[in-house]
């Protein structure tokens, strides 16, 4: 019997119990590539909200007339309008941003949260509830982005969205703007926040063993 | 002179020369004890089946339990005496045994004896079955009868008996100081197997910390038919018998074979001094050296009466320096622990013991580091590594594919690793298991 | 009288993994006495250092995490000695430390502590060090004290700061004399310029049976070969950079290398081959740190291909 599920709850499981990218691990490629700095992980965050947002109601929509055989090839050009739009949008007002994301921004088509979300979701709830799903998984992408953003820019560069935090005598770890870096700061905070994840949900378990 | 040796390999306690320093040249004392109790199922193979009771008088060297099948072979009272109980006892075996205890009356009255005669003269086809009727097994520490070993099955030729007087134990002086004293004897046996088997090819391994033993031996070899003595180079555990074939003869035994799958039969020294007093005198297998060292006030190399308790032995070599924390028969590396001294020495026991306490207590394991040690002292060539991790793991199916069976549970890699890893009880546990999961099948 | 029953072996080598470590410090201190005698008391700071905040890491993690604390079989002592001899004699101290604490912890004990690391904790924190800051750990100061050669004698190069490998890279010829190779009178890292002091190191370990000849004879001969074959000085080669001092203290780490002698070879040759394919067309004058981590990865690898004939896979007789 599938549990009928709030919005409100919808919405927090996609920052908390299905985190896209510290929980679900997808969408590693534009986590690891573009937080080298807290502003480009955010901006990337936030173009992915739209998209994944834009995406899923329209397949929400769809999900009726969509057959079943071309539903990947269709989500795909769902996704790629939305991608397209925030792409043009971004290079006319916001070009430095355009520029430090590059090539990513483009590969947000391919990028597995949005296709997932798509196919997990969208395609087989109302238009509402997609909308929300969207707004969760895109806001608890973007908040990943910061954190991990926040952290690689501040350790490799001793600032956080561009204000020099550490001082001048702070000589930054040039690794961790670099991919190994990347890795390296992506595993440890997975590790971080399921093992803290895991000893609460642990420690819950004994209370309701102990209250039984 | 050249000197064969084995790959793999492991020199225990190699600054304490091996543990041999104090009594290799304590000369063979023989002690006779108050009473014995002899187990019937000191063999490899079916327990022997008691015939005497409660207050029968018996005769030195007299059957108190006879063979069962054609494989078995009988007991002997070891003393003149009365029968003072039979009853089952905890041994050193794993399960309890029909025990003959017998009050010595001090005479040494032997029973009636039926000598061969001469190991040259002797008739070819009787000396087999003397050697079954004195009960007599591999006294090296396996205990497997010999006249089974002596009559393998038609289709295998053998060409070679080695006669094993390594002893590569930690230790054992027993062998050595026989091979000093009773040259004759051993070199007799072993002209007394070549003959009944139709071998002309005998081989005596002797290891190069014995130099006395090798030149008492080659004397005593001088002018006898096809016999030699070869040296070997010390190191442990030489003296088993897939190493000391591939060392002498460059041939390996298969794996899941015998020795005469290669044309061999391997016995050990003490064992062919045993069929010579068979052939020449009639005797049956009533006594044995053995060496008693450790914490011992007076180590040394006693003739014991098979029965003999370890508490006997040990009280005869000035008993205990300090409270005992471990007991075994055997050398370090493969002793057979006795849970008290209580315990009679049997046909096979070729040492006894003593460990204070804090000798005896366990080391404690830490991580492996991947040395490799163990890999490189294996005398079967295996990965002790790789074995323990998939025991750990518990893959049994595993664990027959990476050759366990073929462990010979020497205790090599246990010794070396740095670790201190416990490798080899798991190997013996996993041996146990996966010959259960067969016979089961 | 109560007797403990156990299985064999009933006494066991007096060797743990304590006296193999300490033999392992044994061997370097030629090298750490050299690289202090060259570099000034700066270079015995850097060594403390390194030292220091590997042990207190790998103790405080083990309290932290509630495991059994292992630091007394010196392995932490011995991986943060190896890190400082990796360092330029001028680093800050917190380099160091940094390197010694992410070796202990990241590679070492995430991984499941002793005997579990999949690279070498060493020379993980060197390629940390080296890309997290480049030209710290790329200034490499003169000596202070040299062996048996005076300051007049040195070539031009040796007074700019680049090391031989660097001028090699950069196609000026460098100059410096082979004893000065030998004798560690030229920049480098604190350990690795010494190479006399390195031998004896390797001589010590070999005797008292530390380690095999393979890795380091298969790394260093190939290394020579295949400098021999692209036109190069084999022997230049050898005494450069930090392949000696690699290829003696760092390849030969037991837990990331192949069990089996052969592999050990096949370990050798992969390391060799690989510093050489980096010194000469790769982006860094020194490739032993990269050679050494690729070779480590795929140690599981050779360890799963190269398996040896067991006793008795014979044919039984008919």
């Amino acid at each position: 019997m599938p549990k009928k599920i709030s919005l409100r709850g919808t919405f927090v499981n996609g920052i908390l119990a299905e985190n896209p990218t510290f929980r679900l691990v997808l969408g590693t490629c534009p986590t690891i590539a573009v937080t080298t700095s807290a502003i480009n992980g955010v901006g990337m965050g936030l173009a992915a909200t739209f998209v994944l947002i834009g995406s899923n109601v329209v397949i929400s929509m769809l999900r009726n007339f969509i057959p079943n055989k071309v539903r990947i090839p269709a989500f795909v050009v769902v996704i790629c309008t939305f991608v397209t739009m925030i792409q043009l949008f971004m290079q006319a007002f916001m070009p430095s941003l355009y520029d430090a994301l590059g090539i990513f921004l483009p590969l947000i088509v391919v990028n597995c949260i949005i296709l997932a979300r798509a196919e997990a979701y969208a395609s087989k709830n109302p238009v509402l509830a997609s909308a929300v799903d969207g707004l969760g998984m895109g806001f608890g992408f973007t908040l990943a982005m910061l954190l991990m953003g926040s952290v690689r820019e501040l350790l490799g560069n001793g600032s956080i969205f561009g204000l020099n935090l550490l001082g001048a005598s702070f000589e930054p770890a040039l690794l961790f703007i670099l991919a190994p870096g990347g890795f390296l700061i992506y595993g440890l905070l997975l590790g971080i926040i399921n093992g803290l994840g895991n000893r609460r949900k642990h420690n819950k378990a004994i209370k309701e063993v102990k209250a039984a | 002179m050249k000197k064969f040796t084995f790959r793999g390999g492991i020199h225990p306690l190699h600054d304490l020369h091996e543990g041999k320093e104090v009594t290799r040249m304590q000369p063979i004392k023989p002690y006779v004890p108050q009473s014995v109790c002899i187990p019937v199922n000191m063999h490899i193979g079916a327990p022997s089946k008691s015939i005497v009771a409660k207050g029968d008088h018996v005769l030195l060297g007299q059957v108190i339990a006879q063979a069962m099948g054609g494989i078995g072979i009988p007991v002997h009272a070891s003393v003149s005496g009365e029968v003072t109980e039979v009853a089952q006892k905890q041994m050193l075996g794993t399960v309890p045994s029909t025990c003959i205890t017998i009050s010595n009356d001090g005479l040494d009255t032997w029973t009636t004896l039926a000598p061969l005669g001469n190991v040259e003269q002797a008739a070819e086809d009787r000396i087999i079955p003397a050697i079954q009727a004195a009960g007599i097994c591999g006294m090296g520490g396996a205990c497997f009868p010999t006249h089974v070993k002596m009559s393998p099955p038609a289709d295998r030729k053998i060409d070679t008996i080695i006669l094993n007087g390594a002893e590569c134990e930690t230790f054992l002086t027993a062998d050595f100081r026989l091979m000093v004293e009773n040259p004759g004897r051993i070199v007799d046996g072993l002209r007394a197997a070549m003959r009944a088997m139709g071998v002309s090819r005998g081989l005596i391994g002797i290891e190069d910390n014995k130099p006395e033993a090798i030149s008492a031996m080659q004397q005593a070899a001088q002018g006898r038919l096809g016999v030699e003595v070869k040296v070997l180079k010390t190191k442990y555990p030489q003296g088993g018998e897939k190493q000391l074939i591939t060392a002498l003869t460059k041939r390996q035994v298969p794996s899941g074979g015998l020795p005469c799958d290669v044309g061999v039969v391997v016995l050990n020294v003490a064992t062919a001094a045993a069929i010579a007093d068979a052939v020449i005198e009639g005797k049956p297998l009533i006594s044995r050296v053995t060496t008693v060292a450790g914490a011992v006030k007076d180590p040394g190399n006693l003739l014991l009466r098979i029965g003999t308790s370890f508490h006997d032995a040990i009280e005869a070599c000035g008993g205990y320096i300090e409270t005992p924390g471990k007991i075994f028969a055997g050398g370090s590396m493969t002793g057979n622990c006795a849970p008290d001294d209580s315990v009679s020495m049997t046909k096979a026991n070729n040492g006894i013991v003593v460990l204070n306490e804090k000798d005896a207590a366990l080391t404690a394991e830490s991580q492996c580091i991947r040395c490799g040690r163990c890999i490189q002292s294996c005398p079967a060539y295996l990965n002790p590594y790789q074995m323990h991790v998939t025991y750990a793991l518990g893959k049994v199916d595993e664990l027959e594919k990476q050759h366990v069976l073929d462990c010979i549970i020497c205790g090599a890699c246990s010794y070396v690793c740095p670790a201190h890893r416990y490798l080899t009880p798991a190997f013996k546990d996993a041996k146990d298991l996966i010959t259960a999961r067969r016979a089961s099948k | 009288m109560t007797l403990r029953v156990s299985t064999g072996p009933h006494i066991l080598t007096r060797e743990n993994t304590q006296t193999l470590m300490l033999d392992v410090l044994i061997a370097l201190a030629p090298a750490t006495a050299a690289g202090i005698f060259l570099f000034g008391l700066r270079a015995a700071w850097v060594l403390c250092v390194a030292v220091v905040a590997a042990v207190v890491s790998e103790y405080a993690w083990q309290k932290l995490m509630k495991k059994s604390v292992t630091v007394h079989d010196l392995s932490a002592v011995v991986t943060g000695l190896i890190i400082g001899l990796n360092m330029p004699a001028g680093a800050p101290l917190w380099m160091p430390a940094i390197g010694s604490i992410a070796a202990i912890i990241l590679v070492k004990q995430l991984f499941g502590g002793m005997g579990h690391n999949f690279m070498n904790p060493a020379m993980v924190a060197r390629a940390f060090l080296l890309a997290s800051w480049p030209a710290r750990m790329t200034t490499f100061l003169l000596p202070e004290r040299l062996l048996g050669s005076t300051q007049a004698s040195l070539g031009v190069d040796i007074i700019s700061g680049a090391t031989p490998l660097v001028s090699q890279k950069l196609g000026i010829s460098s100059g410096v004399p082979l004893s000065d190779l030998f004798l560690g009178n030229i920049p480098g890292s604190i350990g690795e310029v010494c190479k006399i002091a390195i031998l004896i190191g390797f001589l010590y370990m070999l005797v008292v049976k530390a380690i095999s000849w393979h890795v380091p004879v298969f790394f260093l001969g190939s290394v020579a070969l295949m400098t021999w074959l692209i036109g190069g000085d084999p022997l230049v080669a050898l005494l450069s950079g930090g392949v000696l001092f690699g290829a003696v203290f760092m390849a030969t780490d037991y837990v990331t290398n192949p069990m089996l002698r052969v592999g050990q070879a096949v370990f050798g040759i992969g390391c060799g081959l690989m510093v050489v394919i980096i010194r000469s067309w790769g982006a860094y004058p020194e490739g032993v740190t990269y050679a050494i981590l690729f070779m480590n990865c795929l140690t599981p690898l050779i360890d799963r291909f190269i398996s040896r004939k067991v006793y008795g896979m014979v044919k039984k007789n008919a």
